[in-house]
């Protein structure tokens, strides 16, 4: 496994602990524009995602492995359709998780 | 918190005939004491420590006071009042319009005059702060004028009787009692502890029942007591005890208790929150309160999301809901099985900001009351709170209503609020899913919930004795490990009755059980497979409709790619494929003799696809429970 380079699980409220490090993280598309898309994050946060994204159609859920610029900015190196059905709430939690309690358990 | 009355109140009330909300008026608190009703309203005397005046409530406040707003030797603000004169008498009363209630009930009535002449004389520095933690200078006046009341403080010294007979005259026995023990709160009871009194109000009483065990006949009842804190506790009668109390005990009605046993409550069986239950017997005292009904507790919820009743499905533990309603059914009758008898349902819809929803079973007086009271304000989207329902598994998830179960239409609390408001805003508007949906396969055990009684599979492989009276059900996730290629997979079946045939002499197929011979005949499945998961393996059986999901073609068709042989055979092909895919299964444990010895069988019920955001939920919920047990 490559842990050279490794990403964090992040929601909306929990980029602004790695602005400048690289965070992955799931959002509900809202709208896109060239270069950038607007997003919901699974808490519900709104996070615009500039790069070039992938050709579309997009799907309604989009995972995107990139730096954080800002608390609500992320500058995107991987973009993946995630399909139009996903569990959120489980994705928030998993992203609590791995940033809290079991911190120790992810890289 | 207000913890005393304004000085010279009084004086401040008779001097301003009136006063309502909209004019300049100086802060006016006062203790009610002597509160008693007339007719459909309360009078009492306005206590300001010095001087007494009589008072009265409008009918409007009434009920503030029977909820135990405002109880006698508690204080209330004064917003809107009244004074009057008595013409026939040169006293004054004032009628109370408005007011509010301030701080905790006092203990006895506040009396300043008795305790200090020098006070009254300069009333503008009487000040009465009890706070421990008051401003320095305040402490200072406090010591420099001597004056640090405490409303808990008795300050002339009487003697129990006189307190007694002042206070209560020839009051009810029961009163006596309350003043002869002290009251305890239940939360404080438990199995060591001997004389107590407690003042409880029956909130629930069951019906008699008559048992028959191997130690004999009896009947029994038990009741739900609540307390003014809102604290709960069941208490059981047997037989004699039964018979003696069963007429007294009324429900709604209040009542002192003493001389009853506390025991470890059977969780089992438990309906309440209380780690103890109550046993009374014949020697146990139960009078009623009469003249009391300065407290009525509010019934306490201790509310589930929708989102998470998938835990509770089939326990024995009782929940309490809140929801918007979302659709009122009209009723229906439905024959019960045991007795024949017809008893009214009604199902409601409620949700919640889970954006799930659940359908609640309301059942007889439940479902023809408060039931068409829903169905005609169905389209208000009223809040309902309910307290103790059954969480079965049909249609996934399901709510029924019990005897005890009480329903309370847009209650006045703090979640009903927010629900409302959230249903409002945005909850209206989104479309929501039955928490049901989902949670059940479409296999013929489709009522079960795949969501229940998950266990791991070692739950059933270390204990060899389970299933040995009658089958037991699970849920369990696993992986096909292996699946035998040279096992006999399949019978030759009946098409009319999937019983098996025998191949008759000349041709076509005998079936025992039609009694027929018929042409053809087709291929159904009785297949061993091995499932493994993170806790070990197991073999199991699976029938066809089972195996056929499992193997995703039908036995027939197998059949022919198994006779087909050749070099890449799509026989074992087919059998590679299906094995570590992932399934939750329904099974049944049950034991058979085989060569005299007792052996474990685990038969498929039901096999299910994963769904994946399902899984999850229950991982996240398994890891909360575990760090809850840990903490």
């Amino acid at each position: 496994m490559d842990t050279s380079s490794p990403s964090v699980f992040v929601n909306g409220a929990l980029m602004r602990r790695y602005v400048g490090q690289k965070v992955r993280t799931v959002i509900q598309v809202i709208g896109s524009d060239i270069g950038s898309v607007v997003g919901k994050s699974t808490d519900d946060l709104q996070i615009v995602v500039r790069g070039s994204s992938p050709t579309p159609p997009l799907t309604t859920y989009l995972e995107v492995i990139g730096i954080a610029e800002s608390d609500n900015a992320i500058r995107a190196e991987t973009w993946t359709n995630f399909g139009n059905s996903f569990g959120t709430h489980n994705y928030n939690e998993l992203c609590k998780l791995a940033n809290g309690e079991f911190k120790h358990l992810f890289i | 918190m207000q913890t005393s009355v304004t000085p010279d109140a009084i004086s401040t009330v008779l001097s301003n005939p009136s006063f309502d909300s909209s004019s300049e008026r100086p802060e006016i608190v006062v203790q009610v004491v002597d509160l008693k009703p007339i007719g459909n309203r309360y009078t009492f005397s306005a206590n300001d420590g010095k001087t007494r005046v009589k008072a009265m409530f409008t009918p409007t406040l009434t009920p503030e006071i029977i909820s135990g707003k405002i109880q006698n030797l508690g204080l209330i603000r004064l917003i809107d009042f009244t004074v009057n004169d008595i013409s026939s008498k040169s006293t004054k009363y004032f009628l109370v319009n408005k007011c509010e209630a301030v701080g905790s009930v006092l203990d006895s009535d506040i009396n300043l005059e008795s305790k200090s002449h020098a006070e009254a004389s300069d009333p503008k520095k009487q000040k009465l702060e009890h706070s421990p933690v008051s401003p320095v200078n305040d402490v200072k006046t406090d010591v420099c004028t001597g004056i640090t009341l405490k409303p808990k403080q008795e300050f002339v010294a009487k003697s129990a009787s006189q307190i007694m007979s002042e206070q209560r005259g020839n009051a009810a026995p029961a009163a006596r009692m309350a003043m002869t023990r002290r009251v305890h709160p239940l939360v404080s009871l438990n199995p060591y502890q001997g004389n107590w009194t407690i003042k409880v109000r029956v909130t629930n009483k069951g019906v008699m029942r008559n048992y028959k065990n191997a130690r004999g006949e009896g009947c029994v009842f038990n009741v739900e007591l609540t307390d003014e804190e809102g604290t709960q506790i069941q208490a059981t009668m047997f037989n004699d005890a039964a018979r003696k109390f069963y007429d007294r005990f009324q429900l709604g009605k209040v009542y002192y208790i003493s001389r009853g046993s506390l025991k470890l409550a059977n969780k089992q069986f438990k309906t309440v929150q209380n780690d103890y239950e109550m046993t009374l017997n014949e020697n146990s005292e139960v009078e009623e309160a009469s003249s009391e009904e300065m407290f009525i507790p509010e019934t306490k919820f201790n509310f589930v999301p929708i989102e998470e009743l998938g835990l509770y499905v089939n326990q024995k533990e009782l929940i309490d809901l809140i929801g918007v309603v979302q659709s009122v059914s009209p009723t229906m009758s439905i024959r019960r099985r045991t007795d024949n008898e017809m008893i009214p349902k009604r199902d409601i819809t409620l949700a919640d900001e889970s954006k799930k929803t659940v359908v609640v079973s309301l059942w007889n007086d439940l479902a023809t009351g408060i039931g068409q009271e829903l169905l005609d304000m169905a389209d208000k989207s009223p809040v309902v709170a309910i307290k103790s329902l059954k969480v079965g598994d049909f249609q996934g998830v399901s709510l029924s209503t019990i005897s005890r179960s009480n329903v309370v239409i847009n209650p006045e609390s703090p979640e009903a609020k927010k629900l409302k408001s959230w249903f409002d805003s945005e909850g209206k508007e989104i479309s929501m899913s039955s928490i049901g949906s989902g949670m059940s396969p479409s296999s013929k055990n489709g009522s079960r919930s795949m969501y229940t009684d998950r266990v791991l599979l070692s739950h059933i492989t270390s204990n060899p004795s389970l299933g040995e009276e009658k089958p037991v059900f699970f849920s369990t996730r696993a992986y096909i490990s292996f699946i035998k290629p040279d096992q006999t997979m399949w019978y030759q079946a009946c098409k009319t009755c999937n019983k098996k045939v025998t191949e008759a002499l000349d041709s076509g197929y005998w079936c025992e059980g039609c009694q027929k011979k018929y042409e053809e005949c087709s291929l159904r499945y009785i297949m061993a497979v091995k499932v493994t998961d993170s806790s070990g393996e197991t073999w199991i059986s699976s029938f066809n409709d089972e195996a056929e999901k499992i193997l995703g073609c039908s036995a027939d068709d197998l059949n022919k790619l198994r006779s087909e042989g050749g070099e890449v055979n799509e026989y074992q092909t087919k059998l590679k494929e299906a094995t570590w895919s992932s399934h939750v299964f329904r099974v049944s444990v049950s034991q058979n003799e085989y060569n005299g010895e007792k052996r474990q069988r685990v038969t498929v019920k039901g096999v299910a696809p994963l769904d994946f955001a399902a899984e999850t939920r229950l991982l996240l919920q398994d890891i909360s429970n575990k760090n809850k047990a840990s903490q």
